[in-house]
């Protein structure tokens, strides 16, 4: 028997008539058994342990015969009804996707928006929406300042005590509050917009437009009576709904038609190690925007 | 390099296998030290147990569905709930870990037989006898007292109450010797399961190039060999201080009150990942040849696992946020316990990755997994809430913590396994198991599944503590918990498809063929059920897709791995 008898690829057959096997043998089973009626005495009668003890040595006695001096063995004679078939050779060809090929996004996101654009989109779509919340003031209750007032409940204690005259009216504090607390957010939620909206792999503008706006909806409907229980009281969620739209259309599409830019990961390394040489930098648009 | 060219007509031989008699055929199998015998008994043991822990999971469901309602009184209700748990997580689940590693790993690495055959037989059969000595106390429980008789102590069996004052009668005992027989048991299958993978890879067959599935199940019998002998010193423990005076749970001798669950769940919670890397191991198989693509991310997914093993050793006092640990403890194993849903994270990306862009073939191994993936990803986060301390506080032994775990190990391995048996039975028994019957079994045990435990999350919200053996109307429990039992009915006739599936493919299933779904490890190399010997010559391997390669010459993978 030589080495070149006992392997082959998968699959091939032996010139051999037989296999060599461990041999059959129960003294396993009888050894399990023994230990269970020994362990079973502890809770039975102490003679099931003790007729245990007996059997678990006959079979650690044959167990060691299986294997000293020698293991015990038995030929398996090759059955040819029990051949595999040969493995059949995929007449198909294969087509390896090259990174980058038509279409293959090599690193998902291959191109990015820079952040830039997140923080101009923000800044824009905060102040569409914040023009939509002044045309509701207005129609609601003819004042402009009203749901200024109601957003600025978020910092500053006491507003729910205001009456709604009083809301109507400018106050210095509240206006500088709210002016902050949405400028601040409005350029994160953008930020955030910009970041994420490369990941989305269809309909980019239908996500950040619409559906985002409504699940960050959504969050304010479940949450509002704890961060601004003044608001709570008062909003209008229709009107409510329509400026968050009005936020995500603006931001969105402010955001979607900046230049992207290729992200790092698709650099070479030399281009990442920052390596000046001729010949290395594809003329290509400005990728460390 | 040998080649493959022999001829395709050889000469009819007279078939060397001859007929059996019925004892000669009892003693091939009870003499067996062949693996695939061995895991085939591991599977059809553990099936059986299935169908019996399923049945008392219905009767449990029947006496809940009403309130103030008589089906089982309290005492069979606690033996029910009992005798469930036990024999699911270790008559069922564990065998289950066997009988696919035993049966599989030597056919996937490409050998003959693990590398302790006979330790392979004794493994089986003290699992087996323990698993019958458990269940013996329905007889014999009541001791010389008469008190009691199945075990009613709970799967986790917490100390003192398990001590002679406590638990009188021998159930208690029946419950710790049956599960400590099962898990020595289990302790050598993971010597030989460890041995194998390490000693007896055919050539070429490096461990980057070894299957995921063996990758897994080798992580497995490693947690399984750390995390089981706490058990069962443990359980040693109990025994001593039941019979022999020992006071190590007595707290009034001086014993400890917690010891026990620090050492059930420094077991206990590795034993859930013990328990689901089985369900890990068979998607990573079955997701990439169901896709016709490649695992997406084969180190990252073995880093995962082996980064899964570590935590999950590190976490067990998250099941005991409520004994009023210090806020240093909690807040350590709260924060360990997030942890693992990191590797976990990178596992679910991983199986969707690769079915991202695929050829994806829509039959029931298929969808097991596709639930698998919904499912369990539902467990997970449901444990990561679990594992805000103060979260817990609220819902500790409540429904929710069942509804939880239930989606782990039903939504999770109990889905993966059948994804699993569909896969290999046709290995196994050379038949195909029939496709329609597996759609149905899928989609009414899916329906069935959800019904009751999906419901059973708000029965937890609504404060209903679990192992009540009933309650009173208007808590607003009545509906979910009928809910959450009517979800039995369509979960038993999907089990009912898959046995008469099972029953019927056997005897008359299609002819499966060597390799019925064209993949790519060694098992679908050789015969359908393989012959004794597995492989006439023990295979030369390059990649870890051997038949892939044989299949496209032209493009083999080790010229790109
Ligand atoms: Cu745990």
């Amino acid at each position: 028997m030589t080495h070149e008898e006992h392997h082959g690829e998968a699959g091939e057959r032996s010139q051999e008539a037989a296999i060599v096997l461990p041999g059959p043998t129960f003294w396993p089973l009888v050894i399990a058994f023994g230990i269970t009626l020994l362990l079973a005495g502890i809770v039975t009668h102490w003679a099931v342990g003790v007729v245990g003890l007996i059997v678990t040595f006959r079979a650690a006695v044959g167990w060691w015969h299986n294997v000293i001096p020698i293991e015990e063995h038995e030929e398996v004679p090759i059955d040819p009804e029990l051949r595999p078939a040969p493995i059949q050779v995929e007449q198909r060809s294969v087509v390896r996707l090259r990174a980058g090929e038509s279409g293959h996004r090599v690193r998902i996101p291959e191109r990015i928006h820079p952040y830039s654009s997140g923080l101009w989109g923000g800044l824009a779509g905060g102040v569409a929406m914040a023009a939509i919340a002044c045309l509701y003031g207005l129609v609601a209750q003819h004042s402009i300042w009203y749901p200024i007032n109601l957003l600025a409940g978020v910092v500053i204690p006491g507003m729910g005590d205001q009456t709604v005259e009083q809301l109507r009216h400018f106050q210095m504090l509240p206006f500088f509050a709210a002016l902050i607390g949405h400028g601040i957010i409005s350029i994160l939620v953008g930020i955030v917009y910009a970041v994420i909206l490369p990941m989305f792999p269809k309909y980019a503008p239908f996500w950040a437009g619409i559906l985002m706006p409504l699940f960050w909806s959504g969050l304010v409907a479940t949450t509002l009576s704890v961060i601004n229980p003044v608001m709570n009281e008062r909003i209008n969620w229709p009107w409510f709904v329509v400026a968050q739209l009005g936020f995500g259309l603006v931001g969105g599409y402010f955001i979607a038609r900046s230049t992207s830019i290729r992200t790092m990961q698709t650099w070479t390394l030399a281009e990442r190690a920052f390596v000046e040489a001729p010949g290395l930098h594809q003329p290509d648009e400005g990728k460390h925007g | 390099m040998a080649s493959i060219d022999y001829p395709l007509e050889h000469p009819k031989a007279e078939a060397l296998t001859p007929e059996f008699s019925f004892s000669e055929s009892l003693y091939k199998w009870v003499a067996t030290v062949d693996h695939k015998r061995l895991g085939l008994m591991y599977v059809v043991s553990a099936l059986v147990f299935l169908v019996i822990a399923g049945i008392m999971a219905s009767v449990i469901r029947m006496q809940l569905a009403f309130p103030l309602n008589h089906v089982v009184g309290p005492d069979t209700f606690n033996r029910l709930f009992t005798m469930h748990g036990t024999t699911m997580v270790f008559l069922v689940g564990m065998p289950m870990v066997a009988g696919f590693s035993v049966y599989l790993i030597p056919l996937m690495i490409g050998t003959r037989d693990m590398a302790f055959p006979r330790l392979n037989a004794f493994g089986f059969w003290i699992f087996l006898l323990g698993g019958c000595l458990l269940y013996f106390s329905y007889i014999g429980g009541g001791g010389l007292s008469g008190d009691g008789s199945a075990p009613d102590v709970g799967w986790f069996a917490y100390a003192p109450l398990t001590e002679k004052a406590f638990s009188r009668g021998a159930a208690t005992d029946y419950w710790a010797l049956g599960v400590l027989l099962s898990g020595v048991g289990s302790i050598v299958t993971a010597l030989n399961v460890i041995a194998t993978t390490f000693c007896m890879r055919c050539p070429g067959m490096t461990l980057s190039r070894m299957p995921m599935f063996v990758w897994v199940m080798l992580i497995d019998a490693w947690l399984v060999l750390v995390a089981l002998p706490p058990l069962s010193a443990a359980q040693i423990m109990l025994e001593l201080d039941r019979h022999l005076g020992a006071n190590f749970f007595d707290t009034q001798a001086g014993g400890s009150a917690v010891l026990w669950q620090h050492l059930f769940w420094i077991f206990g919670h590795p034993e859930v990942y013990i328990l689901i890397f089985p369900a890990f191991a068979i998607l990573s198989e079955v997701i990439p040849v169901f896709s016709r693509k490649p695992l997406f991310g084969r180190p990252a997914m073995v880093g995962a696992v082996t980064a899964i093993g570590f935590i999950s050793l590190g976490v067990w006092a998250h099941h005991m946020f409520a004994i009023g640990m210090t806020s240093w403890s909690n807040t350590f194993f709260a924060a360990s316990s997030m942890l693992v849903g990191v590797p976990t994270g990178i596992k679910i990306f991983n199986w969707t990755a690769t079915m991202y862009g695929g050829k994806l073939r829509m039959q029931t191994p298929l969808l097991f997994c596709i639930a698998f993936l919904l499912q369990f990803l539902v467990a997970g986060l449901t444990g990561i809430m679990l594992a805000v301390a103060p979260f817990d506080w609220q819902l500790h032994d409540s429904y929710f913590v069942v509804a939880h775990f239930h989606f782990t190990l039903v939504g999770g391995l109990v889905f993966g396994l059948f994804a699993g048996m569909y896969y290999w039975f046709p290995k196994v028994s050379g038949k195909m198991l029939d496709e329609k019957l597996g759609k149905w079994h899928f989609w009414l045990f899916c329906i069935g599944f959800n019904m009751t435990f999906l419901t059973l999350h708000f029965a937890g919200f609504l404060g209903m503590p679990r192992r009540i053996y009933t309650y009173y109307p208007g808590r607003g429990w009545d509906a979910i918990n009928l809910i959450a039992s009517l979800g039995v009915i369509p979960q038993a006739a999907g089990i009912l498809c898959f046995v008469w599936n099972i029953i019927r493919s056997s005897l008359r299933g299609i002819p499966a063929g060597d390799d019925p779904w064209d993949a790519w490890t060694l098992e679908w190399a050789t015969t359908s059920p393989p012959p004794e010997y597995n492989f006439e010559k023990l295979p030369v391997v390059r990649s870890s897709r051997p038949l892939w390669d044989l299949k496209h010459p032209q493009d083999p993978d080790w010229k790109y791995e």
